[in-house]
C-alpha cells in the first residue's frame, strides 16, 4: 500500500515537472502565433494596413474592426527600426511586440501629447553603439531598446465612425516604416 | 532490465495525466495564474507589460492575437453570463453596469475560433462613443438575435460565442487591480 502510494506521489511530482517544462518551453514551440501570421504578410521593414474584418468571416488576428490596423515588422541585424509621421487627433496607439508577441514598448497619443510618430528601435548591440556616440540620431527620437532582432510595431488608429475607416486607412498608409542605413 | 510494473504504469499514466491536464487548465479553462477574474470576465493581468509572468508568456505564445501594450489599453474576456452559464448565440443577453474610465471601448462577440458572428449590414461593435445613455448617464447593451432599440450588438447562428470588452488608453488604469472593481453584468434573457 505505502509502496503504491509513493508511485502515485511520484507520478505527480513528475506531472508537476512535465507542466512546468511545458508552460516554460511554450514561447518557443508555438509555431502559429501572431509573429508567424505576420512573417507570411509581410516583409521587414514595410508598412502594411490589415484588412479590416470583415462580418461572418474569419478574423485570425482576432482586430478590432472599429480600428484601423498597420503593422511594421523589423530585423534589426538589417539596421535599426524607424517607424514615423503624422496621425490625426483621433485616438492612436503603437505597440513593439517581440516574437513570441511579449509587449516591449507602448504609447498612445494621449502621452505623447501631439500628432507627431517618431520612433528608433535598437537591438541592446545598436544601444550600446548610440552610447558610445557612433550613431547619431536626430533629436526628438524616441529610443526603445529592444531585446532581440526581430521586433513588430503595431499602430491602431481609432475612427471616429466606420464611414471612416477607408480614410484613416489612407493616413496610416502615409506612415514611415524602415531599417535605418 | 527492469520489467514495466503496474505501479510504475500507474505513475506515467498520473504524470502525464497532471502534467497536460495542468497545463490545459492553466491556459485555457481555469486560468489561475496570472489571470484577474472580475464577475464573468477574465484578464491577463500581466499581458501587455515587457515583463510578464511565466503563465501569461505561455498564454501569449499560444494566441495569434495582435496583443495591446499597458499603456494602449486592456482586454477583457467572458464565455459565460452572469450566472456563469456559457454564452449561447441563440439566447438574448443584457449587459450593463460601470466599464471602467477609458477614452473608450469596444463590445464585440466572437466564435470560440475567431470568426465573426454579426450578420452581414449589423454593426460588429459596439463603440462607448456612439451608444445611447440614460439620463443618468448608464447605458445597457442587448446582445442577441433579437431585435431591439438601443445599443444592440446583433449575432447569429448557433453554438457558444465570447464576448471581448477592450478598454483603450490604460493610463486611468495604472492602478490595476485597485482601480478596477467593476465591470459589466450580463444577464440572460431568454433563449430561442
Amino acid at each position: 500500500m505505502i509502496k503504491t502510494a509513493i508511485w502515485i506521489i511520484a507520478g505527480i511530482l513528475l506531472g508537476l515537472i512535465i507542466h512546468l517544462v511545458i508552460i516554460l518551453s511554450l514561447p518557443n514551440l508555438v509555431s502559429n502565433n501572431a509573429w508567424n501570421i505576420l512573417s507570411k504578410i509581410s516583409t521587414p521593414g514595410k508598412l502594411i494596413i490589415l484588412k479590416r474584418p470583415k462580418p461572418m468571416e474569419a478574423n485570425v488576428l482576432r482586430l478590432d474592426p472599429e480600428l484601423v490596423y498597420a503593422v511594421c515588422r523589423f530585423d534589426l541585424l538589417q539596421g535599426p527600426g524607424s517607424l514615423s509621421g503624422k496621425l490625426p487627433s483621433d485616438f492612436w496607439s503603437v505597440g513593439i511586440f517581440d516574437k513570441s508577441g511579449v509587449a516591449i514598448y507602448s504609447t498612445t497619443n494621449r502621452s505623447g501629447g501631439d500628432q507627431n510618430l517618431d520612433l528608433g528601435i535598437f537591438s541592446p548591440a545598436q544601444t550600446r553603439l548610440l552610447a558610445e556616440h557612433q550613431l547619431t540620431l536626430k533629436t526628438g527620437v524616441i529610443i526603445v531598446k529592444a531585446p532581440s532582432n526581430e521586433v513588430y510595431a503595431v499602430i491602431r488608429l481609432a475612427t471616429p465612425h466606420p464611414a471612416m475607416w477607408q480614410r484613416y486607412k489612407e493616413t496610416l498608409k502615409q506612415l514611415k516604416c524602415a531599417h535605418i542605413k | 532490465m527492469q520489467r514495466i510494473t503496474p505501479n510504475m504504469l500507474a505513475m506515467v499514466f498520473i504524470a502525464l495525466f497532471t502534467g497536460l491536464g495542468l497545463t490545459y487548465y492553466s491556459l485555457a479553462d481555469g486560468k489561475f495564474i496570472g489571470t484577474y477574474h472580475l464577475g464573468s470576465w477574465t484578464t491577463w493581468a500581466k499581458a501587455g507589460t515587457p515583463n510578464p509572468d511565466p503563465y501569461t508568456k505561455a498564454f501569449i505564445s499560444l494566441g495569434n492575437t495582435l496583443r495591446l501594450g499597458r499603456s494602449e489599453g486592456i482586454q477583457f474576456t467572458t464565455q459565460r453570463d452572469g450566472n456563469g452559464d456559457l454564452l449561447q448565440k441563440n439566447c438574448n443577453y443584457s449587459i450593463s453596469g460601470d466599464v471602467p474610465t477609458a477614452t473608450f471601448w469596444t463590445l464585440r462577440a466572437l466564435a470560440p475560433d475567431g470568426h465573426s458572428i454579426t450578420p452581414v449590414g449589423a454593426n460588429q461593435a459596439i463603440q462607448s462613443k456612439r451608444i445611447s445613455r440614460s439620463n443618468n448617464g448608464k447605458a445597457t447593451i442587448k446582445v442577441g438575435a433579437l431585435l431591439t432599440d438601443g445599443n444592440w450588438l446583433e449575432i447569429t447562428g448557433e453554438g457558444y460565442f465570447e464576448l471581448i470588452l477592450t478598454l483603450y488608453d490604460a493610463s486611468v488604469l495604472s492602478g490595476f487591480g485597485g482601480t478596477i472593481d467593476k465591470l459589466p453584468i450580463i444577464t440572460n434573457e431568454g433563449c430561442t
